[in-house]
């Protein structure tokens, strides 16, 4: 039993106890103190509360999250593994006899790129690709769905966090080699005290060569052996810090937990990596691996064991530190980037630390970097921290990994509200011609290039569409084989404010539309749940409900979950919290990368067609927004209606009858009428010329909102008018709007928009923000 | 207006200058430590009692958890170091500041200093310096040394 | 036998994979060559320099990496007449190693690839590169038709030539301008340019011809599948596009 510096429990009262958990940097609650010093029978030492207060934060143990986790649905035919270990994976198709896995992760990094944007946001990347890593994949794409505040005045920190996250993700990324294909951003006041950053990461694996991140059955007395760099005091408290609010007056103080990127020692730990992975294959030696993340050394290793029903011995005078005389709770639970765990029998690690320490000569590329064996697994379930002479931690391993809940309190979900889809919620009749260049120049429409072009999207030489290319950026892994894997991600932050279940199903529901549109198959999803702060019940609410949504929704479109992060407490001290932001990613596969379907419209005298079906509720929109209509509801979503025209693209698509396609989201269908136009700018452009809207909605819908509502659904150009329509002859929702022309202008019954104009309204905007 | 002068260093470990030590032994440039600090050189119209005040509220320049800032009484490379320019990017107050600029300044030079010490720990001579210089701290193409 | 191709690997490197694919696929015996095999690299006919961060770009873009013990084989190859072709990463290491544009001694860089501008920034364009040269005047361009137009990526926040006037004066004269950007329809003219680089320089060649250095990767436009829309005859999966410069390449090493 640890003998060393205690952390005084048994005696004190609540306000003491609460007093001093305070003054050691503690999330931890009395109560749960309480419960460690019950099951230990002594006061815990200070690593033992240390490594609890990393361990049950909401960031690890998922304590508000888990139980309602499960109520997503995780099994089916294209799962090969679900959520239980740090990605899931995915099953893409098979080539050369081998059966082919897109593992996938996703994660938020969103105090610490409040904080310190470009590491937090750096820092973010290079832990999501580590979770790719770990299954024994390599490393194929990245995603980066970004929220933030207003952005207008250039002096704000709002400005620096929307400038300095995105500079972040794309030094690390690039320095990598792995090309960012999707991500979107959205920017609102909501966000002005606490930014998103999630990341997302896929990776490629073959079946055969899975790695789980759990000891291996049989590892008793197997090596404990931890890559990379040198453990610092960077990151010391970084889970239990995104575990509560962000307090602006301990701004600086959070900057410490805040980790240090170096994407350079990555990219060659990374390649490292792939080097054991083959070594490993060839001698047939099945072993653990598993990133360090949350928790530090303790957290990871202490994982990996218990996963695998043992216990673990870790002697921290073996770890590699960067200074003398570090504290026994920093080195072993301190959060220092760059970090990989392995368990692997004795015999190979010499094996292993050679291809490390030698072959690509970590100690050369970061002073300190190295592998090095730093203890073993053990038959007692109990987790034992040495340092110098002394235990100082002993812990059973159960205790300390094992599920934990946090009783909340839940409001009354709100009603649903229930959508006529033919009541009016706009007063006056404008013209299109009054609002489209607004729609088109709104923050949340405008485009996206002066962000993404600091992102290396081509690297790897695998990019079939670039980001901005379509609705998913597709790629095609497999050197020699045509399949190809699609990505998108969706979340709308403008949804999410007035009705969080129904923003939850439709994330869903868009992310897997933007992989449709590009001709692909949805296989699977994975969620980061950004919430406020789940002590506030009315936030609470809003995650319970919005789990429940996207539940519904990946149950009606039968694409299932198997990864996910949840990120809670994003409030501010003043109040302001984030609107409810359940952000999807959604991977899709083609067998055949021929087949991909791209946005730019592709010839004359091509028929347009509308999948879907317009509504007259605009709540969300940027339509409402640009009238100043506030107190819409969201649209209708009928999820079947959703599934069937996703599967009457594929369908047609799959037949060659879709030249080109565009999901209908931001702005309408009008918009996204315009940005099929864009892309033709470069050569010949090719002009549009729409039908009057009341053509296509009966007359049902007014023409503003047949134009600019959210309705959802897919723009599709169509060559083979008899074929397509012959195709969708079951399928009531799909209506023919409009033909290309060869003039410039996207023409709406009588008026006639000059596409270089429109473009010019779209392309400005973000300029100034990312010059 | 004054010019004044600062260094910003790591105060985490400096793999930049790791690089550059284990690059310039193998060069046999004679060198046993060797520090690297961005130096910037402003001119300012503001107070000199709030002047560093002012340059670590932006987030661009300073991070204290990372960096240590000193100021510098002489506006030269001392002995043993060497400043090196980068050729025309000194008039872009903006650009080196990011967005929010620092409050009083009105120009900006930024230096990248290499600071050599021989055996010993003194200073590494002028021709040290110079040697390091030409060897690989400064490509003449589009940088200017200057050497204390 | 074949001449063989090294695709090196330094610290920092991250486009190795798709230079070597290419290599092969257009039919070139190519191998990676990682560094800590440096010494069996003088074995090798012919090399390339891939893009990526070599030594993090340390001090300057690949200034560290001209100096590692992985370009003393190169230089002395190039020296003696092998086929050397430095991209991106590659070529900024080209440059501070001296072989191009080769006017002064080895490792005493007289131009750079630098700092992108007027926008400090890294950029990600696609592109097109045009043959500013004979064919025939660099070795590794040598079975491209006159004025060769070729797609590419430029993927840089360092791809900038800058040298004196006078230099550059010497880099026109001496016919060291490889390739310049131009459009789609191969007209040239400062838009074209993505980085502010001196004359819309893309890629820079020695005197004897066997030494270039391009900045944007032909590599990662290179499959049919990568360019759907510009598609060329044949697989969805066969080189095309920017594999034009490999394919001569390839023609050179046999």
């Amino acid at each position: 039993m640890p003998a060393l510096r205690s952390f005084r429990i048994g005696g004190l009262r609540d306000d003491e106890l609460a007093k001093s958990a305070k003054e050691h940097g503690l999330a931890l609650r009395v109560d749960e103190l309480r419960r460690i010093a019950d099951r230990l029978g002594r006061d815990p030492s200070i690593v033992e509360v240390h490594a609890f207060d990393a361990q049950w934060s909401e960031h690890c143990s998922y304590k508000s999250s888990r139980h309602l986790l499960r109520k997503l649905p995780t099994d089916g035919p294209t799962v090969m593994q679900g959520p239980a270990e740090d990605a899931g994976i995915l099953h893409l198709g098979e080539w050369k006899g081998d059966r082919y896995g897109v593992v996938i992760a996703h994660e938020s990094h969103n105090h610490p790129s409040q904080v310190v944007p470009f590491e937090g946001a750096a820092t973010g990347v290079g832990g999501i690709v580590r979770d790719v890593l770990c299954m024994g994949a390599e490393i194929i794409a990245i995603a980066d769905p970004l929220r933030f505040g207003r952005v207008e005045d250039p002096e704000s920190h709002q400005r620096y966090v929307a400038q300095g996250a995105v500079d972040g993700v794309g030094a690390y990324g690039n320095a990598i080699g792995v090309p960012n294909i999707a991500g979107d951003v959205y920017f609102d006041e909501r966000f002005d005290d606490n930014c998103l950053v999630n990341v997302v990461a896929l990776g490629l694996v073959k079946e055969s060569e899975i790695i789980h991140s759990a000891a291996p059955a049989n590892s008793v007395g197997w090596d404990i052996v931890l890559v990379g760099k040198a453990t610092d005091t960077s990151g010391f408290g970084g889970a239990a810090f995104s575990s509560v609010t962000l307090d602006e007056a301990d701004e600086d103080a959070n900057k410490g937990a805040v980790q240090v990127p170096d994407p350079f020692l990555k990219n060659v730990i990374v390649r490292a990596s792939y080097r054991a992975f083959e070594y490993l294959r060839e001698h047939g030696i099945t072993a653990g691996f598993k990133d360090l993340g949350a928790g530090g050394i303790m957290g990871c290793s202490a994982e990996l064991c218990s996963s695998g029903g043992f216990g673990a011995i870790v002697d921290l005078d073996d770890v590699n530190t960067a200074l003398e005389n570090m504290p026994p709770e920093v080195i072993a639970i301190g959060e220092t980037q760059e970090r990989l765990c392995w368990i692997v029998p004795p015999d190979v690690t010499p094996q292993i630390l050679r291809i490390y320490n030698e072959e690509f000569s970590l100690p050369q590329i970061a002073r300190g970097a190295c592998a090095v064996v730093i203890g073993a697994v053990q038959k007692q379930m109990h987790y034992v921290l040495r340092a110098g002479d002394e235990i100082v931690m002993d812990v059973p391993i159960d205790f300390l990994t094992g599920s934990i809940r946090d009783p909340l309190a839940v409001n009354e979900p709100p009603a649903q509200a229930a959508v006529d889809p033919r009541e009016r919620f706009v007063e006056e009749e404008l013209d299109p011609s009054e609002v489209f260049a607004q729609v088109l120049g709104h923050r949340d429409v405008c485009s996206r290039a002066p962000l993404f072009k600091q992102y290396d999207a081509v690297v790897r030489g695998t990019t079939v569409i670039p980001r901005g290319g379509a609705d998913a950026g597709v790629i095609a892994p497999v050197h020699g084989s045509p399949l190809a894997v699609a990505l998108s991600v969706a979340g709308n932050p403008r949804y999410g404010k007035l009705d969080a279940r129904r923003a939850a199903a439709m994330s869903v529901v868009e992310s897997a539309r933007k992989v449709a549109a590009v001709g692909a198959r949805p296989l699977g999803l994975t969620d980061c749940l950004n919430f406020g702060n789940p002590q506030n019940p009315a936030h609470y609410t809003e995650l319970v409900v919005a789990i429940d949504g996207l539940a519904e929704a990946s149950v009606a479109l039968g694409t299932p979950f198997v990864s996910g992060n949840v990120s809670l407490y994003n409030e501010a001290k003043n109040g302001n919290a984030i609107p409810a932001s359940p952000i999807v990613a959604c991977v899709g596969g083609l067998q055949n990368v021929a087949s991909v379907v791209t946005m730019p419209l592709k010839r004359v005298g091509t028929i347009l067609y509308y999948i879907g079906e317009a509504q007259n509720a605009i709540g969300g929109s940027v339509l409402a927004e640009v009238l100043g209509v506030n107190a819409a509801p969201l649209p209708q979503l009928d999820l079947l209606r959703a599934r069937m025209e996703i599967e009457t693209l594929l369908g047609a698509a799959g037949e060659g009858l879709i030249l080109s396609a565009h999901a209908v989201s931001n702005g309408g269908v009008l918009t996204a009428v315009a940005e099929m136009t864009f892309a033709t700018l470069r050569r010949t452009a090719i002009g549009v010329q729409l039908d009057d809207p009341c053509v296509w909605t009966q007359g049902q819908i007014g023409d503003l909102e047949a134009l600019f509502g959210e309705s959802g659904g897919f723009v599709v150009e169509v060559a083979d008018q008899e074929r397509f329509e012959k195709f969708c002859e079951d399928f009531p929702f799909v209506h023919e709007i409009g033909m290309t022309i060869d003039q410039p202008v996207i023409a709406v019954d009588e008026d006639a928009f000059d596409i270089r104009a429109l473009h010019e309204a779209w392309a400005e905007p973000l300029t100034e923000v990312y010059v | 207006m004054s010019r004044r002068t600062i260094a910003i260093g790591l105060k985490i470990p400096d793999n930049e200058a790791y690089t550059a030590l284990t690059a310039l032994r193998r060069l046999g440039v004679e060198v046993a430590r060797l520090e690297r600090a961005v130096i910037w050189q402003f001119e300012d119209a503001g107070d000199e009692r709030d002047f560093v005040a002012r340059v670590e509220r932006n987030e661009t320049l300073f991070n204290q958890n990372k960096h240590e800032l000193q100021v510098l009484e002489a506006g030269e490379p001392r002995s043993g170091e060497t400043w090196i320019e980068e050729l025309g990017a000194h008039d872009n107050v903006r650009g080196h500041l990011g967005g929010k600029g620092i409050a009083g300044i009105t120009r900006a030079r930024r230096f990248v200093a290499w600071r050599l010490f021989a055996t010993h720990g003194e200073p590494a001579g002028a021709a040290t310096v110079n040697d390091a210089v030409t060897k690989l701290l400064c490509n003449p193409a589009i940088e200017r040394a200057r050497i204390g | 036998m074949s001449a063989r191709l090294a695709v090196l690997v330094f610290p920092g490197t991250n486009s190795e994979e798709e230079t070597l694919r290419l290599a092969r696929d257009v039919g070139i015996d190519a191998h990676i060559v990682h560094w800590s095999r440096a010494q069996t690299l003088g074995a090798y006919d012919a090399y390339v320099l891939p893009g990526g961060f070599a030594h993090e770009d340390r001090i300057r873009a690949g200034a560290v990496a001209a100096h590692d013990a992985m370009m003393d084989a190169v230089i002395d190859g190039a020296q003696r007449g092998k086929l050397v072709l430095g991209i991106c990463n590659g070529a900024q290491i080209a440059l501070e190693a001296g072989l191009v544009p080769g006017t002064g001694p080895v490792r005493k860089p007289t131009a750079a690839f630098t700092r992108n501008g007027p926008v400090p920034k890294f950029v990600c364009k696609h592109v097109y590169v045009k043959l500013a040269i004979e064919p025939k005047r660099c070795a590794i361009t040598a079975g491209l038709p006159q004025d060769a137009l070729i797609p590419a990526w430029a993927a840089h926040g360092e791809g900038r030539l800058a040298a004196s006037d006078e230099h550059l004066r010497e880099i026109t004269a001496g016919g060291h301008l490889a390739f310049v950007y131009a459009h789609a329809d191969g007209t040239v003219d400062a838009s074209a340019t993505p980085n502010g680089s001196a004359m819309g320089c893309a890629g820079l060649v020695n005197a004897a011809g066997n030494v270039l250095a391009i900045m944007p990767h032909p590599e990662r436009d290179a499959w049919n599948f990568n360019h759907l829309d510009r598609r060329e005859d044949g697989d969805v999966l066969a080189p095309s596009g920017g594999a034009a410069l490999f394919r001569s390449f390839a023609e050179a090493l046999r």
